[in-house]
């Protein structure tokens, strides 16, 4: 990634993880660092605290490749989980193309997940954007936990209407990593797609 | 990509890599990056004398988030914004000037080069690179994404993110 040629068109996507803290953000993008091979990946940067809690941002940029004369790239970033980094959070969002919320499966983290999709949903509206506007999708993380549990009782609070593709996953393994992030990705193209 | 972009290439790109190389030339700075607001870089220039930068993306991507943070503080205090932005450390400096609502201009700069001239030059190119930029700006759909791109980037993802 450390050459960039500007002469050529180019396509830039920002997918950022959403979800309470600790749900496993930073584990699905140190999981993607990890896997992607050197020249499709650069530096990842954590903004951190001490004790490994994301304080501004994960970051991560992916080089897909050309695609038909377009150089394509997608940032990803992950927010501060915690409730009281929300004017962080709100500013992540700025410019966001995609969305990957990382739901928590532990049975004391329901009301957690809850509460961070109702403050996605107001973050966004302080953009003047609604959940219909960007595609996103549920990851449901930690299926290993012996306490973790039914993925429909997770849904039935974090999207009701089952509106959104939802994918189980054990972040920490790499197992459903990639599935989300390649689904999300495939929604913004066809989104845009739809407009020409 | 919902809101508008600055897609900068082409004519636009030379116009704004030019003025790029002169900034470099005239401040003498080590870098020039012109980035957007979302933390993508759009163009950049380095000094021929200058050591490998580093990280580019990285750099981009601290500056947009360190400039929204700051515009957020400055709606917090009710001012509508800080203009203006400079990091000084021992042997190098940083300094972001405002080109417009979608992009921003980094210099990175020794700090034996005065930062009145850093400012002076950075701020004759922000002018430039606002009207460059502003004529580059395009609505998503017009970027020409078409099935036929969809289609090759679904296999480029399969490719590598695994199917
Ligand atoms: N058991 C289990 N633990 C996980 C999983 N994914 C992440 N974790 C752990 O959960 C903790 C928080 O993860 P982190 O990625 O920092 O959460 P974030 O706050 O959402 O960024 C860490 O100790 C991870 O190792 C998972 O799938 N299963
Ligand atoms: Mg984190």
């Amino acid at each position: 990634m450390s050459t960039i040629n500007f002469a050529n068109r180019e396509i830039n996507f920002k997918i950022v993880y959403y979800g309470p803290g600790l749900s496993g953000k930073t584990t699905n993008l140190r999981w993607v660092y990890q896997t992607v091979p050197e020249e499709r990946k650069g530096e990842m940067v954590s903004l951190a605290t001490e004790d490994e809690r994301t304080l501004f941002f994960d970051f991560l940029p992916i080089d897909l490749g050309e695609v038909k004369g377009f150089k394509t790239r997608f940032h990803l970033y992950t927010v501060p989980g915690q409730v009281f980094y929300n004017a962080s959070r709100k500013l992540i969002l700025r410019g966001v193309d995609g969305i990957v919320f990382v739901a928590d499966s532990a049975s004391n983290r329901l009301r957690a997940n809850a509460e961070s999709m109702r403050n996605l949903r107001e973050n966004l509206a302080e953009y003047g954007l609604s959940l219909e506007d960007i595609p996103m999708v549920l990851q449901v993380n930690k299926r290993d936990l012996p306490d973790a549990l039914p993925v429909d009782m997770i849904q039935a609070v974090i999207d009701p209407e089952g509106k959104f593709p939802i994918f189980e996953a054990v972040a920490t393994e790499g197992k459903g990593v990639f599935e989300p992030l390649k689904d999300v990705s495939r929604r913004v193209l066809s989104k845009l797609a739809e407009h020409t | 990509m919902i809101e508008p972009t600055v897609a900068l290439y082409g004519d636009a790109f030379n116009r704004a890599a030019a003025v790029l190389e002169e900034l470099i030339e005239q401040a003498q700075v080590r870098y020039v990056l012109l980035v957007d607001r979302k933390g993508f870089v759009l163009a950049h220039r380095e000094a021929l004398w200058a050591p490998r930068p580093p990280a580019l993306d990285s750099i981009a991507t601290l500056v947009a988030g360190n400039a929204a943070a700051t515009q957020a503080l400055a709606n917090l205090l009710g001012e509508p914004n800080f203009n203006e932005l400079v990091k000084q450390g021992e042997k190098q400096g940083l300094y972001v000037e405002e080109v417009n609502d979608l992009t921003l201009l980094v210099m990175i700069f020794d700090t034996d080069t005065p930062i009145g001239r850093v400012k002076l030059f950075g701020k004759k190119a922000a002018d430039e690179l606002d009207e460059i930029t502003r004529g580059a700006v395009v609505m998503p759909r017009e970027l020409g994404i078409d099935k036929d791109f969809h289609e090759s980037a679904d296999a480029m993802l399969d490719d590598l993110f695994g199917n």
